[in-house]
């Protein structure tokens, strides 16, 4: 039985016309003529649709879309002490931009960032949640580092803020905690570095933990890379097919997320083609330890295709499980 | 020498703004916007003569977004559903359905327009086939190469239409080269098909990235200008072109398209002569980052008449006419 799962972040507004349109109510909201209980309103019946239309398709382990967030890293640098926000910079080779966090003085927990919202997704869903967290590499290469220079420790003071996030979401009982990181693919050397943050933030967790690679390679991350303290690693197959052969050529113990549909592209996948593919990687890794999702997070795609994209995902799985 | 220049947009003024909204709804009809973006155009030309600007752009009071209005124009092309692009900002992106193909000229009406208004050079201005390949869904062509060669193609015809229209500056911007290093060879393997046989000046606009990762590589873009953004990283970028040498033109931008902020004339006096330090007088031209078009129309204005001031006293300090 092989599971699906999406990346992370999904389209906040529909494609169709008679839902709540957040960015709609965003524009209202910033020229005062609706009030902020009224975009609250409008923010949690996103949310529910999203929510809906993941278990809808059939996914089975669900996120809330990230909708009420900008970006990856902006989310967390607005609730943590000695960060401020900056201008606008492309993340990584999308043309899709974030605000770059400046580090101002020591960072230290101020508030929890994912909380709320995983109480109130968690009260409208009736599927395995996952919460999404940058990863502590990721988010520190991200941001403009005024005051540590130097990554060691701006990494390590970051890790024990997401330690504090994910320890209270694990009280929560959260199912899935994910740790977005992108960067290690860029940075294969410092994957040292990682290994010892994801130990500190994890340790002690009931919650299954994932380390998420999109868009880069994992050619130069691998055996290294499955011995990380996760209990799941996530990888692109798509922006980069050779991290396939890395992957079958590994000593895989790990439960591994294969993101196989382009959540780049409007294009859709030939389902035989992508059968085929889990194909070769169940013949290796069994298939109950084998989940499969969207190459990244929906948010590249318009909302019809995105929608497209998590239906297909789950018809291929119901295939492949029949 | 030192001659002054745009990167390309201006931003619109508002009634186009609105306008634009007003005929996306149906509600005004094609003819009535486009008078209303010649007037706006008119404004920028009359603009930029009265301060004293070298090299004139048209400031793309026709354009939305620089692939897709291209994009509305290719056979080959569809336009995709709502993308956020960040904070609450959207935009279509386009899709290549099927094979790519010019139809018309899509940007030479509007530079002969320009151009008429003005006895200086008006640049003609397009996006490359790089950016418009990495910046577009695909869901026709096997691969990006194959849809960068495409595109190659088709804006080739229209550099060379330009030319023929009497442009003496042409700039095929290429915004999105920066991001994929990895990808520089078939920019460049696109870019010769753009530029190949023409006798106008061309220029290429970069932006957004970590040039250490493409240069000196970046020299063998079949351009004669490259128009890089200096000022908003402060010239953190500017070491990295003394060795090995800079060989082309360059536009050096002096002013920080994305700050709010007016700079003083005497920073921008400081860029200039930073820049003058690494490239040689008689390559150097210059202009702001990047587009202005995301600044308000005064904060616009007031940069270039800073820049122009700036350059003025430059050039007197130097002794150049």
């Amino acid at each position: 039985m092989i599971r699906t799962t999406v990346v992370g972040n999904y389209p906040k507004i529909s494609s169709d016309k008679n839902v709540p349109n957040l960015r709609n109510a965003l524009n209202q909201f910033d020229q005062k003529k609706i009030s902020k209980e009224k975009l609250e309103e409008v923010y949690k019946a996103t949310i529910l649709r999203v929510i809906k239309e993941q278990e809808d398709a059939g996914i089975d382990i669900i996120t809330d879309g990230q909708i009420r967030w900008d970006d990856l890293v902006t989310p967390f640098a607005k609730n943590i002490e000695g960060c401020e926000i900056n201008g606008l910079l492309r993340f990584f080779n999308n043309n899709v931009y974030y605000r770059k966090p400046v580090i101002k003085s020591r960072i230290a927990f101020k508030d929890y960032t994912t909380l709320e919202d995983y109480k109130s997704a968690k009260a409208n869903s009736f599927k395995k949640l996952k919460v999404v967290l940058p990863g502590p590499l990721t988010w520190a290469k991200l941001s403009l580092d005024e005051h540590y220079k130097n990554l060691r420790t701006l990494v390590e003071d970051f890790s024990q803020v997401l330690r504090k996030e994910a320890q209270r979401l694990d009280q929560e009982g959260v199912e899935y905690i994910q740790f977005d990181e992108p960067s290690l693919c860029n940075f294969p050397q410092e994957i040292g570095l990682v290994k010892e943050s994801l130990k500190i933030i994890t340790s002690g967790l009931k919650a299954k933990s994932i380390l998420f690679l999109y868009f880069g390679s994992i050619k130069n991350l691998t055996p290294e890379l499955l011995n990380l303290a996760v209990d799941i690693i996530g990888i692109d197959l798509v922006s980069k097919p050779e991290n396939l052969d890395a992957l079958l050529k590994a000593d895989v113990k790990k439960e591994v997320i294969l993101g196989c549909l382009d959540a780049r592209n409007t294009k859709m996948e030939d389902e035989k083609e992508v059968f085929k593919l889990i194909e070769k990687v169940a013949k290796k890794i069994p298939p109950e330890k084998i989940y499969f999702s969207p190459s990244c997070g929906l948010e590249f795609l318009p909302h019809e295709n995105a929608l497209k994209k998590i239906k297909l995902l789950s018809s291929i799985a119901k295939q492949f499980n029949s | 020498m030192l001659l002054t220049t745009s990167v390309g947009s201006f931003p619109k003024p508002d009634c186009l703004a609105k306008a634009r909204t007003q005929f996306s709804r149906g509600e005004i009809t094609e003819e009535e916007l486009h008078t209303l973006e010649k007037k706006a155009t008119a404004e920028v030309i009359r603009f930029q003569e009265e301060i004293g600007i070298d090299i004139l752009v048209h400031g793309e009071m026709e354009r939305g977004d620089m692939t897709t209005y291209f994009a509305e124009r290719l056979e080959g092309f569809g336009i995709s559903g709502l993308v956020r692009s960040y904070g609450n900002r959207y935009y279509r992106k386009p899709v290549v359905l099927g094979e790519i193909e010019r139809r018309a000229p899509m940007t030479v009406e509007t530079f002969k327009y320009a151009q008429s208004l003005t006895s200086k050079p008006v640049k003609g201005m397009l996006t490359g086939p790089y950016t418009m390949t990495d910046w577009s869904f695909n869901e026709y062509y096997p691969t990006r190469r194959d849809t960068a060669l495409a595109l190659a193609q088709v804006i080739h015809q229209e550099v060379a239409d330009l030319e023929k229209a009497g442009a003496k500056y042409i700039q095929i911007d290429e915004p999105a080269l920066s991001t994929r290093p990895e990808e520089i060879d078939l920019a460049i393997e696109a870019m010769t098909i753009v530029t190949k046989g023409i006798k106008a000046k061309t220029i290429s606009h970069i932006c957004y990235g970590d040039f250490s990762k493409i240069y000196p590589r970046l020299l063998d873009l079949p351009v004669d200008q490259l128009d890089l953004e200096f000022a908003n990283s402060n010239f953190a970028n500017l070491e990295l072109f003394r060795n090995p040498k800079f060989t082309k033109e360059i536009a050096v931008g002096v002013v920080d398209v994305h700050s709010h902020i007016i700079e003083t004339k005497e920073q921008v006096k400081a860029n200039i002569k930073k820049a003058l330090e690494v490239f040689p007088l008689e390559k150097v031209y210059i202009d702001p980052d990047c587009g202005l078009k995301t600044r308000s129309v005064e904060e616009a204005q007031a940069k270039l008449k800073v820049m122009v001031e700036a350059v003025k006293e430059v050039k007197k300090e130097l002794g150049i006419k």
